[in-house]
């Protein structure tokens, strides 16, 4: 598949402290890539440098296979940390402004106001906005110009939870669209529910880069619970790979094939019967937390 | 260049505090020639005494001094058009939309060019202003006016415009080295004194460079006219040689600004 953004060892220096290192990535057409990490892991850098707003100190990247000009940027649409617009104007003239930017058609603007749902507050000023609209102005600005690529950053900071949850769904949306999408983020539970790509920062170094699926491929847990005592029986079970109590309930890590199909089955057959099964995929946050400590042990 | 002005321009033309000094400074120009007026026949009321000669009669608003006179005075008055320019520009780092302008794509050479577009229609504007009102003002005051004499020193205009556009890109230059409005525009009323007193305490052996500095060659365009009513001799034309070294600063800031907003991270 062709990529839509490639880097090579790019890196970043501010004096003493490396904020990106050495780092490569691929990212293809289609894909919602997530860049996850702590707070100052490097990943706004990352993104200020690949919107050539701030100068790297080394390495390469490309859009599109081409070199970074501000003719590609007119393709992609990005927002880097808030929300930035003149405060004194209406969202109408903001927008105004970044189509002329982005040489755009000005008609674009009304169908993106829609599709983020503000173009009742269209002729308000920036300033009189709630972080939410700000937030979702944002968006709209970013598909002024129907981009190729949309990158977004830390999207849902600050928001309630029914704020998070729209800008989750524009995002499921806009990505149903077939576009690119790069998502920054230390929500892990967002980038598992919107990305099908993601990588993991810690301080400027790449420590991972795969797809979602995988990470949903690796073990299963089991959570069991009954009214008898179950230890011998989910000891003795073939298709545990290792059982743990914790707080009255049975952890059951599943062997390879093996699904809760079979555990509940193999109990019946045992004359026990659970009051509670509760299949557990490995989460992205499991998988976060086993990376960032293998990097500290490393 | 036009599409980078009407970005600009788009930026501008909602924004009110830009309208409201551009029209208190437009005021500004056109109350001169007034407030002139209302000073001589004031001298008069008073009875100021020139040898029995009506001050009214002192040819300040006639064609042709009136040129050198009223642009030599608009010169001291073009901190106020600078502030319109370091608000709106200091604007642009404060609220970060230059970053977001970079990222929507424009270069950083777009950038600055669309501000000096927007720097060079109100040196522009403000120009044709007082040609209009050096006409208006010289048409009404001028005893038997002739077509040859009106725009015999028009030149001056045109020597305004200059200095007035080289003091403004100076501000830009300002506001892009301080970031802040309010530390710039004091930077910038202090910068004139400062120079003037360097240039009077130079060591004689390099006395002559004084007029080469910045400030200074520009107001050498446009020397103090006043001195001729009192029967001194002075500079009656626009020096061609400060105009080129004024353009030559001009030059130099440009590639100033261009320099720090290429080198700095937004």
């Amino acid at each position: 598949m062709e990529n839509v953004l490639s880097i090579k060892g790019l890196t970043k220096r501010y004096g003493r402290l490396t904020a990106v290192n050495d780092l490569s990535l691929e990212v293809g057409r289609g894909d919602v890539f997530g860049i996850l990490g702590p707070n100052g892991s490097g990943k706004t850098t990352t993104l200020g440098i690949l919107l050539d707003v701030i100068n790297k100190t080394s390495g390469e990247f490309s859009w599109f296979g081409q070199p970074p000009t501000k003719e590609v940027r007119k393709r992609i649409g990005a927002i880097l940390e808030t929300p930035i617009f003149y405060p004194y104007l209406s969202a109408v003239k903001n927008l105004e402004i970044v189509a002329a930017i982005k040489e755009a058609p000005t008609a674009n603007i009304e169908p993106a106001l829609k599709k983020v749902e503000l173009f009742e507050r269209k002729d308000d000023k920036f300033r009189t906005y709630s972080l939410g609209m700000k937030q979702r102005l944002s968006i709209a600005s970013a598909l002024i110009c129907d981009p190729e690529v949309m990158i977004l950053d830390e999207p849902t900071n600050g928001l309630d939870p029914q704020g998070i949850a729209e800008i989750r769904e524009l995002i499921k949306r806009i990505a149903a669209e077939g576009k690119t999408i790069i998502l920054a983020s230390h929500l892990l539970d967002e980038v598992q529910k919107v990305c099908t790509h993601f990588c993991v920062l810690k301080k400027g170094s790449l420590l991972y880069s795969g797809s979602v699926d995988e990470i949903g491929a690796g073990a299963v847990t089991v959570e069991v619970m009954a009214d008898q005592a179950l230890d011998g029986a989910l000891k003795n079970w073939t298709g545990a790979k290792e059982v743990k109590q914790e707080n009255g309930r049975y952890v059951v890590t599943l062997a390879e094939d093996q699904s809760a199909v079979g555990l509940n089955r193999y109990l019946f057959e045992q004359g026990l019967v659970a009051s509670h099964l509760l299949t557990q995929k490995k989460s992205l946050e499991k998988q976060f937390l086993e990376l960032l400590a293998e990097s500290e042990n490393a | 260049m036009l599409r980078l002005l009407r970005i600009d321009l788009l930026k501008l033309t909602s924004y009110r505090a830009f309208w409201v000094l551009n029209i208190l400074y437009g005021l500004l120009i056109i109350g001169i020639p007034s407030g002139v007026i209302e000073f001589l026949k004031w001298l008069k009321s008073i009875g100021a005494d020139f040898d029995n000669f009506d001050p009214m009669k002192i040819p300040i608003l006639y064609f042709p001094d009136i040129w050198q006179n009223i642009t030599y005075v608009y010169t001291l008055l073009k901190i106020f058009m600078a502030i319109i320019v370091v608000i709106t520009i200091s604007n642009e780092f404060s609220y970060k939309t230059v970053r977001q302008n970079i990222i929507d794509g424009l270069s950083r050479g777009d950038f600055l060019k669309s501000k000096l577009a927007t720097i060079f229609l109100l040196s522009l504007g403000s120009s044709l202003l007082v040609l209009l009102t050096g006409l208006i003002t010289g048409l009404i005051y001028t005893p038997d006016v002739s077509f040859s004499e009106m725009f015999d020193g028009v030149e001056f205009v045109f020597a305004y415009f200059l200095d007035l556009f080289g003091f403004l890109v100076f501000a830009f230059l300002m506001t892009i080295l301080l970031k802040r409005s309010a530390l710039t525009v004091f930077i910038l009323m202090i910068y004139r004194p400062v120079e003037l007193i360097l240039i009077a305490n130079l060591p004689k052996a390099i006395e002559g460079i004084g007029n080469y500095f910045p400030l200074q060659s520009m107001s050498n365009m446009i020397e103090v006219p006043f001195p001729r009513y009192i029967f001194r001799e002075i500079q009656d034309y626009v020096s061609l040689g400060f105009v080129a070294v004024s353009l030559l600063w001009i030059v130099l800031f440009v590639y100033a600004i261009y320099s720090k907003l290429k080198a700095s991270d937004l």
